[in-house]
Order: structure tokens, then C-alpha cells, then sequence
């Protein structure tokens, strides 16, 4: 029985069993992994195959998973779970599927070469640098998703990671890590990964921390989608409009007219792109943040009534394992297509070139505050001037987003719950301080 | 009982065609994992199952190892597993083993879990305390048998309960033995402490003497000895036998990891590549004297013992880590070690902790904690950190407590592995910890 006719078949018995509502998810997957670290090279390849099913009705509902194919004769858990609703099908938008989807798994051969060649690369990069742990991950997965409100369709996935942590032998405050994501080995940049990481680790290594200082700060994409990230509660789910309001200014307005935010489930070679989310409703691109104008939350079929709000397929899944709940998909600063990066560095008077962060976040929208710790350059003149090996990028949430001058063309993605996406961006109003 | 009836010797058949060079290594692994787990508020929680079983096979050669995993056991998946490994393939191809499959495990209901919050919601009231949570409350069970080439060693179980409370201020979690009455009242004056600390002043900010109760004395413990003494930490460094012989801590402190003393429960005899554990004694005295190993360190060292290796999953490589610390108790009363610390903060219980391993800098974080004014329990501070380097700390270990209690120590999430730690402990004083909010 394919993965389709199992699906189907245990929606019709679950609904035998009197469960007016049943869903049932089938996904199957192979992954590569290659690993560097201090034990040596490990080639790992998985084949992964698990099933979840939602059920219930009005009086109460459960969900169930499991390894291998979904059995039709399996316990059931007590429907004690709150009332199921479930999501009618609706047509989904025509969607051409990603070469990329077709692309093979890079084989053994290739992911280790990938790795040892970039391990050797940033040692030549910079001198004293070496990898700590590197590890590529490259997957590929067919899902159908099945219910009784005539949901039946089936869609493929595609994702490969690299993640290198490295360090400058005889500094451990230098030790970093970058990540990057695409979808499939061979549309990773491991050269690009490798100039960064080289590029953050020599500021690291060389660079001082000033006390307190202002001035217009350049974002790398790095940094800003890591702020990106950390301000998820601003763009997700009901309660964020709430926040977003106690954030925006007398104009009512939360940022900058240079500032739109979107997010799209099926944003063309997006890392996640899917033409539906993770309960059979089509993805699309939405508006979140139009030119500083909040003009509306992230919110599924179900929280849209909570508002008036559009809704959008955001559901997603984790895994198998994992109960769907409203997610990112892609989140990203909209970019000017006309402006180079370049353009933002070379414009400050005064100022930093923030590269990469150091550290995780710390946000309080209750108290409107930030603080990220960061590297990068001192600028004077457009020009790189002094080595900043970290201090803490820190200001007001509201401030942040009003504080946006210019955005450039180079959107770049980094996984955080989801994917989450920045160009360079150019900002005024904020500081860097040595300590908090 | 899922692996009693494997097939072992057709099995060890098998992986003996794939490891064909003397010092070469190779397993397989098959697991069985469940849980149940009720999600929600008391009254209207959701029963959630997860069932999964599976098979890994590896080799292990010089410096390099191979797995394949898959989510299911069959002859044909083990047969496609050992071929993946294989770095020739076989000239005589022996039989797959059969039967193979993995037995049925009995389900679980998860009214269990349904209870216990409602215990502790009642236990919470008892202290005139209310405020809404919602509940996390899982099962985890897992049968995991690693059998080899030449060895065969028994099937291993472990059972326990994990506890998350997500509440307005927090989201406070723990793991369990069992879901008694006396830990829903420990849960209950847990998250009742936490919910008191929101309006308490916060805790004193720079250096500071610290009296750790044997919950914190654990996750300390976890980072600061057992991360620090693991392989991989130590090889980020270099060669993982020069720790051997180094003091790391004060002459008092002895800490050991015993899986096999452990309770009953997430009793471990054999690790995940299927070698016997070891009492290791992590800390002598106060001086390294063995490390936590796997198989792959020590095959290039005559030194290091294994025993150690760990694994969240079929689809992971085992890591080492520790299983069950043990922190020999001294000789002082908790009362004694909070008058002789006099000024301070007794802390205890941790939220996180993380360790830097190349720094050696360990950072933690508690939920709450009380002043110590005059070697006596003052006011309640808000949450806080407390953070220093692991030598210094370790070095400037003040006295150790004659009680010890055992518990879970939490959750290890080190190297994308997220594991289970137990440990008993007695309380730790401790100065010179950089304290802050």
C-alpha cells in the first residue's frame, strides 16, 4: 500500500471508529550527514518514515505518531485534547515544483571533500583559524497529507545545511559559528561560508571593545536577521498585534517607511517553499509590515477570527514527531533591488559595520529594549577603520525598527524556527556599548 | 520486551563480513522508543503517543566511522543498513538474520500524567498559591540492545517523566522518577518559589559566595565536571589524555558517573555501543583520573577506558557523556555550611546551565534563590546567573554537604544529542561565583 492509500485508509477507520474528524500525515526521507569534529570524519545516511494523526470531534480529540508506515489496527490515546477543528480543502494555486527537489543526495564522496576542503580552506584564509565542528546535512522528503474535510495531496521537500563552528588557536573568545541553508548540498556556497567565517574570526582575534559609542550602524544580513528572529513574537500569532501597537509611535507607525516585512510560504527557491503548510492550506506571500504601517499579524485559518485579519497556510510541522502549530516560513526584510551593500558602507561618516553576532538575543518588547552582542568593523568615511571584536548592539525595539535609513538587495536566509531573512540594512539611532 | 529474541548470532554473522581489519568496530543498535505525554490545561488536557522503533548499524575504522539508520526493523532494512557501512562489499554474503523484528511494548494510558498536575495544582493551593499552567507531561520509555560482532550484552530499559510548567512569568521544567505524591509536592514548591521570586528583589550582582542545594549541586556538577571531562570537550583542545593526572578541582571533591548505580529505572549496564559501564571516577580527590570516553577515543589511547558512549537516537552517533554523577558527600550539615558561608546566596535549583569549552566558563541560571545574612535563610531574590571559570571554581570549593538526594540533573542537549542526566548530589559552598540578574 503506498503512503496515499495508508493515509486514506486510516482516515476512513478512524471516522469508523467515530471520530468525525481524522487527518493523517505520511512522510518519508533519506539524509546525509557528514560530521568533523574531534573524533574524526562520520558519514552517517538516514531513511526516515513516520506517520501522525490528528482525531476527535466537538467532545474532545488526540494525537498519535509513530515510526514506519500508520497502522490501521493501533490503540488509539483517550480523546481528552480540546474540540479538533480541521481545515477544509481549498484549491491550491498552481505551483511548479523546484528543480531542485530532482537534485540527488550528495553522496559520501562529496559531503566529505565538502567539508575537509572548506576545514583546509579557512586554515589558508586565516592563519591559526581551524574548524572545531563542521557538519553538512543534505535531505529530501515526500509528505501526503490526508483528512475527512477532503484535504488529499501530497507535495516533496529539500534541505541541506552546513554548520561550522571554528575557532584561532590560542584565543577561545574568538570561537564562532556560521550557518547556512539552501535547498540541496550543491547550492551551498561553501566558499562564501568560508570567507565569512574567516572574515568574523580575523575581527574577532585582532579587534578591540569600545565603552559606548554612536552612529549609524550597517547591518550584514547576519545580524539583522538574527534581530529578525528575535522579534518573532512582533509578527506571530494574535497576541503580537498587541505588542506591535505598544511599540509603534504617535503616528502609528512601527518602522521606518524604508521597512516592509513579509512572510512566504512560497517564496520561489525559498528553503521551505511548499505550495501548502503543514495542514493542507495553500501558502502565499503576506504583508506584515508595509513601508513602517503594521498592517497585520501572521496568523492560520483558526486565529484569523480572533481579528480581522487575512489568514495564511502557516502551520507547520517540525517532524512527524512534532504537533503542527503556526510558524515562519519565510520571514524577511522586502530588499531594494537598486542598492548594493557597498553602497550602505561606504555612505556612513561615522559608524560600525556589524558582520555577524556573537551571542543570542535578548529582547523585552514589554520594556521596548534590545541588546545583541556583535563583531564587526569601525567606520569612518565609508572606511573600515578598527577592528571591533564584540560589544553589545543595543537600543530600543521601537527605536531599531524606526531607525532602518536604507535597505540593500543581498536578502540573505538563516534557519531560526524557520527560515528568517535580511538584506544589509543601514540604521541610525542606536549604540554599541562594551558592557550592559 | 522487545529484543529478547533477536537472532544474535545471525546478526553478529552479518556484521562480521563488514568488520574485516583487526581494530575495526561494528554494531547495530535497534531501539524501541515511547512516549505519552498530556498537553494542556487540568481538566482539558490532549493524550498525545509517539511510537518508534528502528535500527542503526556502524562501523568504526581508525579515526573515521559509517552509520545507516532507518525507522524500522526488518531483515531487509538490517540488510541495506550493513551494506551502507561496508566500505567493500562482502565476498561471502551471509544470510540475513531472521526472524527479526522488535516485540510489542505494552501502551500506556497517560491518565498517570493527567493526575499528577492536578496533584500539584492541589499542592500548589496548599500554599495559598494560584495561577494558571500549562502542562507538559511526558512518559519516555525506550528498549535499546546493541549487539556486535563478537558480543552480545543484554537488552537496556530505561522509564521516566518529564515535567514542563509554562506559566505567565516562566516555563519551568524537570525530570522525574516517578509522578508521587512527594513529587508533586517538590514540583509544587518549585513553581510556588518561582511565582513568589517575580516580585522579589533581584539577586546581588558581582563576586559572591553561593551554597548550592543538591538539585543545583547536579547541573553544576553536569557542566562544569562531566561536560569538561568528555572526550570530544576535551579534544577541541588536543589530546584528551592530557587531562589525566591534571587537579582541576580542590582536594575534597570526589565525583564519580555510575549508569549502573543509578535508580532503578534509567539503570544503565551497558552503553550505546554496546560495552559495559564503568564506576568512573571523574574527579579523585580533586585530580582527573578518567575521563568519559566512547570507543572511538579510546581506540587511540591506552589510557582511556570506555563505557561512556551515549546516543538520543538510532540515527545519531553515540557521543560520550555522563549518565549518573555521584558527588561523594563531606562531612557538614546544610545548616553548618550556610553558617560557615555566612553571606551569600543559597541557591537551589538551576534553570540551564552551559559550559564553553574552550574558555572553560560556565554560566547558570536560577529561578530563584534565598540570602544568606549571618550564616542564616533571608529573603527571596528574583531570577539570576551565576558564572566563572571552572578552575576557579572548582578551586575554590568551600565545603560540601553530608546529605545527598538524588534526581535528574536535566536535559544535556550538547552536540544535537538530547539526553537524560541523572546525578545525586549533596549541597556545594562555593565562592568567588560572578553573580548577576
Amino acid at each position: 500500500m503506498s503512503g496515499r492509500e495508508g493515509a486514506r485508509a486510516l482516515v476512513a477507520r478512524l471516522e469508523r471508529e467515530g471520530n468525525a474528524l481524522a487527518e493523517v500525515l505520511v512522510k518519508r526521507g533519506r539524509t546525509r550527514r557528514c560530521e568533523l569534529g574531534p573524533g574524526g570524519p562520520v558519514s552517517v545516511l538516514t531513511e526516515e518514515a513516520g506517520w501522525a494523526v490528528r482525531a476527535g470531534g466537538g467532545d474532545g480529540s488526540f494525537f498519535a505518531c509513530g515510526s514506519g508506515a500508520p497502522p490501521l489496527d493501533a490503540a488509539r490515546p483517550r480523546a481528552s485534547g480540546p474540540a479538533l477543528r480541521l481545515p477544509d480543502a481549498q484549491p491550491v494555486p498552481a505551483w511548479a515544483p523546484s528543480p531542485a527537489l530532482e537534485a540527488p543526495l550528495a553522496v559520501e564522496g562529496e559531503a566529505r571533500g565538502l567539508i575537509l576542503g572548506l576545514a583546509r580552506e579557512l586554515g589558508r584564509q586565516l592563519a591559526g583559524a581551524r574548524v572545531l565542528h563542521a557538519v553538512l546535512d543534505d535531505g529530501a522528503s515526500e509528505t501526503v497529507l490526508v483528512s475527512s474535510r477532503g484535504i488529499d495531496c501530497g507535495f516533496a521537500s529539500r534541505l541541506a545545511s552546513l554548520r561550522v563552528e571554528a575557532v584561532v588557536d590560542g584565543q577561545p573568545e574568538t570561537r564562532s559559528t556560521v550557518e547556512v541553508v539552501a535547498r540541496g548540498a550543491h547550492l551551498l556556497r561553501p566558499q562564501a561560508l568560508v570567507r565569512r567565517l574567516a572574515d568574523v574570526l580575523a575581527v574577532r582575534s585582532a579587534g578591540s571593545s569600545p565603552v559606548r559609542e554612536r552612529g549609524e550602524m550597517v547591518l550584514a544580513p547576519a545580524v539583522g536577521a538574527r534581530l529578525l528572529a528575535a522579534l518573532v513574537p512582533l509578527w506571530l500569532g494574535p497576541e503580537a498585534a498587541v505588542l506591535a501597537a505598544a511599540l509603534s509611535d504617535r503616528h502609528d507607525r512601527l518602522g521606518s517607511s524604508e521597512l516592509s516585512l513579509v512572510d512566504d510560504g512560497r517564496l520561489a527557491g525559498g528553503a521551505l517553499e511548499s505550495p501548502v503548510d503543514g495542514e493542507g492550506v495553500p501558502t502565499r506571500r503576506l504583508v506584515l509590515v508595509e513601508e513602517g504601517r503594521y498592517l497585520q499579524p501572521l496568523v492560520d485559518w483558526r486565529q484569523a477570527a480572533q481579528g480581522t485579519w487575512k489568514p495564511v497556510g502557516c502551520v507547520r510541522r517540525a517532524g512527524w514527531r512534532e504537533v503542527p502549530e503556526p510558524g515562519i516560513s519565510h520571514l524577511h526584510v522586502v530588499p531594494d533591488p537598486e542598492v548594493a551593500p557597498a553602497d550602505l558602507v561606504s555612505s556612513v561618516a561615522r559608524g560600525f559595520y556589524l558582520l555577524d553576532a556573537v551571542g543570542t538575543p535578548r529582547v523585552d518588547p514589554g520594556a521596548d529594549r534590545f541588546a545583541l552582542e556583535v563583531c564587526g568593523f569601525g567606520l569612518v568615511q565609508g572606511r573600515a577603520r578598527s577592528p571591533l571584536a564584540r560589544g553589545w548592539l543595543c537600543g530600543g525595539i521601537g527605536a531599531l525598527l524606526r531607525g532602518v535609513r536604507a535597505v540593500g538587495r543581498d536578502l540573505t536566509f538563516l534557519p531560526a524556527g524557520g527560515m528568517v531573512g535580511a538584506p544589509t540594512l543601514l540604521l541610525t539611532g542606536l549604540e554599541i556599548r562594551r558592557a550592559l | 520486551m522487545p529484543f529478547v529474541d533477536l537472532e544474535t548470532g545471525g546478526i553478529a554473522r552479518c556484521l562480521a563480513q563488514i568488520a574485516d581489519r583487526p581494530d575495526d568496530h561494528v554494531e547495530a543498535f535497534f531501539e524501541v522508543a515511547t512516549q505519552e505525554s498530556a498537553r494542556g490545561v487540568c481538566g482539558r488536557m490532549t493524550s498525545e503517543s509517539r511510537t518508534e522503533k528502528g535500527l542503526a548499524v556502524r562501523l568504526v575504522r581508525g579515526g573515521e566511522s559509517w552509520l545507516a539508520s532507518s525507522d524500522g526493523i526488518s531483515p531487509e532494512i538490517f540488510g541495506r543498513a550493513v551494506a551502507r557501512v561496508a566500505r567493500a562489499r562482502p565476498g561471502a554474503v551471509a544470510p540475513s538474520p531472521r526472524p527479526l523484528s522488535a516485540g510489542d511494548v505494552d501502551a500506556a494510558s497517560g491518565e498517570d500524567l493527567e493526575t499528577f498536575a492536578v496533584a500539584v495544582e492541589a499542592a500548589i493551593a496548599s500554599r495559598h498559591a494560584s495561577f494558571p499552567v500549562h502542562w507538559d507531561l511526558r512518559r519516555h520509555r525506550r528498549w535499546s540492545r546493541t549487539l556486535g560482532s563478537l558480543l552480545a550484552p543484554e537488552q537496556q530499559h530505561e522509564s521516566y517523566y518529564s515535567c514542563v510548567a509554562r506559566t505567565s512569568w516562566t516555563s519551568w521544567g524537570t525530570l522525574l522518577l516517578a509522578l508521587d505524591a512527594a513529587a508533586a509536592e517538590s514540583v509544587a514548591q518549585s513553581l510556588t518559589r518561582s511565582f513568589r521570586a517575580q516580585r522579589a528583589p533581584a539577586p546581588p550582582a558581582g563576586p559572591i559566595d553561593v551554597v548550592l542545594g543538591p538539585a543545583a549541586a547536579a547541573v553544576f556538577l553536569h557542566e562544569a565536571v562531566a561536560h569538561a571531562l568528555e572526550t570530544d570537550t576535551l579534544g577541541l583542545a588536543g589530546d584528551p589524555e592530557a587531562a589525566l593526572g591534571v587537579r582541576l578541582a580542590a582536594d575534597g571533591l570526589d565525583v564519580v558517573d555510575n549508569p549502573a548505580g543509578a535508580p532503578a529505572g534509567v539503570r544503565r549496564s551497558v552503553d550505546d555501543e554496546g560495552l559495559p559501564t564503568v564506576r568512573r571516577w571523574l574527579l579523585r580527590t580533586g585530580v582527573v583520573e578518567q575521563p568519559l570516553a566512547d570507543l572511538r577515543a579510546a581506540s587511540r589511547s591506552e589510557r582511556l577506558v570506555p563505557g561512556a558512549a551515549r546516543r538520543s537516537s538510532r540515527h545519531l552517533a553515540p557521543v560520550p557523556r555522563s549518565t549518573h554523577l555521584e558527588l561523594l558527600p563531606g562531612a557538614a550539615s546544610n545548616e553548618h555550611l550556610m553558617a560557615d558561608c555566612g553571606a551569600g546566596l543559597l541557591v537551589g535549583e538551576l534553570s540551564r546551565g552551559s559550559l564553553d569549552p574552550l574558555s572553560g566558563r560556565v554560566e547558570l541560571h536560577f529561578p530563584w534563590a534565598r540570602r544568606l545574612e549571618g550564616g542564616r535563610l533571608a529573603g527571596l531574590t528574583g531570577p539570576g546567573r551565576l558564572e566563572g571559570v571552572v578552575a576557579d571554581l572548582l578551586g575554590n570549593l568551600r565545603g560540601i554537604g553530608a546529605e545527598a538526594a538524588p534526581g535528574g540533573a536535566g536535559w544535556c542537549a550538547k552536540g544535537g544529542h538530547r539526553l537524560a542526566v541523572w546525578a545525586s548530589a549533596p549541597a556545594l559552598w562555593i565562592s568567588g561565583f560572578g553573580a548577576g540578574s
